[in-house]
């Protein structure tokens, strides 16, 4: 393990690391909210319309499938090299599991609970913003979760685009293999990743906390 | 929304027209056909409701009674046909302002769970835009009605609550905003016998104070002679097999269907029609904790009983004592039988029946709502009483049948 340490006592990698970390952190976060956003509206109108349920539910799915290596490539004739094709890549990757998990989160909210604000007068937009969405919230706040985790493993591929990140430093270890530092770098940036999925977990265990509503945490 | 005012003042009066006993809720030929399906689920429903009362509809399972509710406040909107509430077609106006007029309570009670059982109570007020004062207000008095006292209950959520307290908390979600017209789907459907017991009887004696006009669809008979003011027995597709008064429909079922419906014991059924309080209870030897136990003995001996019921300060019974009790050194309240088979005024004497039944004393004791001594019944009351409604009935009939019907409907 001394040559890893040695490797992080340097002030140069030190400095390298941390901002590739933010790099990365942005990467992960803008797909993220974009696919929030976006996934929010898909996942209320497949619960809303059975005919579209399917349609979108499959189109959502399809994106998770293709090769992420591939998807990164076939987005540089249309948006070039950088992070705009990393971010685009990345936003269609997250939105399966939130579309996915605000369906089935709409769907666990209680029809009974739906009906008797039906029947005290609450209209449908009323219903969806003050009885549906707060109960369906856990389940969709997971989905955001895991499409977070997702997000931040996948950036790492963006480095190949030319992207930013700390796929950078996986990929500088990469290519040097087998030269001298190659193995600290790969590691060096592994370990940045899982270090930051982590924290993006505890950052989400917080804001559990904090917008659950009490009467229904678990 | 786009004119919030205009259907607002529209209904605003709702039930302020229409004086007690005229209809109140009228059904014209409403139907209902569900897509795909031949037959329709609701046959061109007839019916009239009359302010203030409790109407139950009763039938099979797939009668229709629920989809004939649920037209009322269109959470199902009717295929064909008219509803008229208090002289107004409520057919086709705005129907969210129209169920805010309505009280709803389901059998799943749907008390919103992530928010407390004051903002539940609180649903209809804060719809209708009422000011935060008047709705703290009406919250508590609401919780105070239905007998959770709200300091203890307002804070909490709804899980936090047994089935017999959500039911109560939709219960006074419903009459939040004091809507004159409350409709009921199997309110009590989902709740062990003895707190429904208790729950039928806690609202009865609420709606004998706020008089609402109220649908309530049950699948259980007895239910419906308990509660209905009017029973309305549905066979499939919402065909009214009779309309009666609960009374009427035992003792003169209209056709075949009713009699197979009410079933047999009918008259074990008439002990639910009537309550505790419209018989004389007898007068027990009591006792009450702070009197000088020589003085409890001296009238114990005196009197011709066989045991003394022995009261709390709040004269709420507490045990059966026997002589040998009163003459022991222990504690009065650690001797002697526990006084159990409690019933309030409000029960039917069916309950009153059973409470004896379990007890082993073999007499219930009357209670007002505070659980303070009224009164004993024993079996002879009750049998007395089931004379005396045959008695009455067969006196009405025979009246019935002496006048002549056709000169009757002319004078």
């Amino acid at each position: 393990m001394a040559f890893f340490t040695e490797y992080l006592a340097d002030p140069s990698t030190q400095r390298e690391l941390l901002s590739q970390t933010a790099e990365h952190i942005y990467l992960t976060a803008v797909p993220v909210l974009i696919a929030v956003i976006l996934g929010l509206g898909l996942g209320i109108t497949a619960h809303r319309s059975p005919q579209l349920r399917s349609p979108i539910l499959s189109v959502v799915s399809t994106f998770l499938t293709i090769p992420s290596l591939a998807l990164f490539a076939l987005l540089i004739p249309i948006v070039g090299i950088g992070a705009t094709p990393a971010i685009i890549a990345l936003t269609l990757y997250a939105l399966l599991p939130i579309v996915r998990n605000t369906v089935s989160g709409l769907f666990s909210v209680d029809r009974a609970v739906v009906e008797s604000a039906k029947g005290m007068g609450m209209s449908a937009t009323m219903r969806l913003w003050k009885i549906e969405l707060p109960n369906a919230w856990p389940v969709m706040l997971a989905g955001v979760r895991v499409a977070t985790l997702l997000t931040v493993g996948i950036a790492a591929i963006a480095a190949l685009v030319g992207g930013p990140g700390l796929g950078q430093e996986i990929f500088t270890g990469i290519r040097r293999i087998p030269a001298a530092g190659s193995l600290e770098s790969l590691l060096g940036g592994t370990v940045a990743i899982v270090l930051l999925a982590i924290l993006f977990d505890l950052l989400y265990l917080a804001i559990g906390r904090l917008t659950i509503p009490r009467g229904i945490r678990e | 929304m786009s004119n919030a005012t205009s259907p607002e003042t529209e209904i605003a009066s709702l039930g302020e027209e229409t004086p007690p006993g005229q209809t109140m809720i009228e059904l014209k030929d409403l139907t209902k056909r569900f897509p795909g399906q031949e037959t329709p689920a609701v046959d061109r429903l007839n019916l009239e409701i009359p302010k203030g009362e409790i109407v139950v509809f009763v039938g099979p399972s797939g009668c229709g009674k629920t989809t004939s509710l649920k037209m009322i406040n269109r959470i199902i909107e009717p295929s064909s046909g008219n509803i008229i509430m208090d002289g107004q077609d409520v057919t086709s106006i705005d129907p969210n302002q129209l169920r805010r007029r309505i009280g709803y309570v389901i059998q799943q009670i749907g008390l919103f769970p992530h928010i407390r059982v004051g903002d539940n109570v609180a649903t209809v007020p804060n719809l209708l835009g009422w000011d935060r004062e008047r709705t703290t207000a009406r919250v508590d008095e609401l919780l105070d009605v239905v007998g959770l006292p709200p300091d203890q209950y307002r804070e909490r959520f709804p899980k936090e609550l047994s089935g017999g307290q959500r039911q109560r908390v939709g219960v006074a979600r419903a009459l939040a905003a004091d809507p004159p017209v409350l409709l009921m789907d199997e309110p009590f459907g989902a709740i062990d016998p003895i707190t429904r017991t208790r729950l039928q009887n806690e609202f009865l004696r609420l709606q004998s104070e706020l008089q609402k006009t109220i649908c309530f669809v049950t699948h259980d008979i007895d239910e419906a002679i308990k509660m209905g003011d009017r029973i309305a027995i549905l066979r499939e597709g919402s065909r009214v097999a009779q309309f009666a008064t609960p009374e009427e429909i035992l003792t003169n079922p209209a056709n075949e269907f009713v009699e197979d419906f009410v079933g047999t014991g009918a008259t074990l059924k008439r002990l639910k029609l009537t309550r505790v309080r419209e018989v004389e209870p007898t007068e027990a030897l009591v006792g009450t904790v702070d009197e000088d136990r020589a003085e409890l003995r001296r009238r114990f001996d005196e009197s011709e009983w066989t045991a003394m019921l022995l009261l709390d300060e709040q004269r709420r019974p507490l045990q059966w004592l026997r002589g040998t009790d009163l003459r022991s050194s222990r504690p009065l309240t650690e001797v002697g039988l526990r006084a159990r088979a409690t019933v309030e005024e409000q029960a039917t004497l069916s309950d009153a029946l059973e409470e004896m039944l379990l007890g082993a004393a073999g007499v219930a004791i009357v209670v007002d709502r505070r659980g303070a001594y009224q009164g004993l019944l024993d079996v002879d009351d009750i049998i007395t009483a089931i004379q005396t409604m045959r008695d009455a009935t067969a006196e009405f009939y025979r009246a019935a049948k002496l006048v002549d019907p056709e000169a009757e409907a002319g004078a």
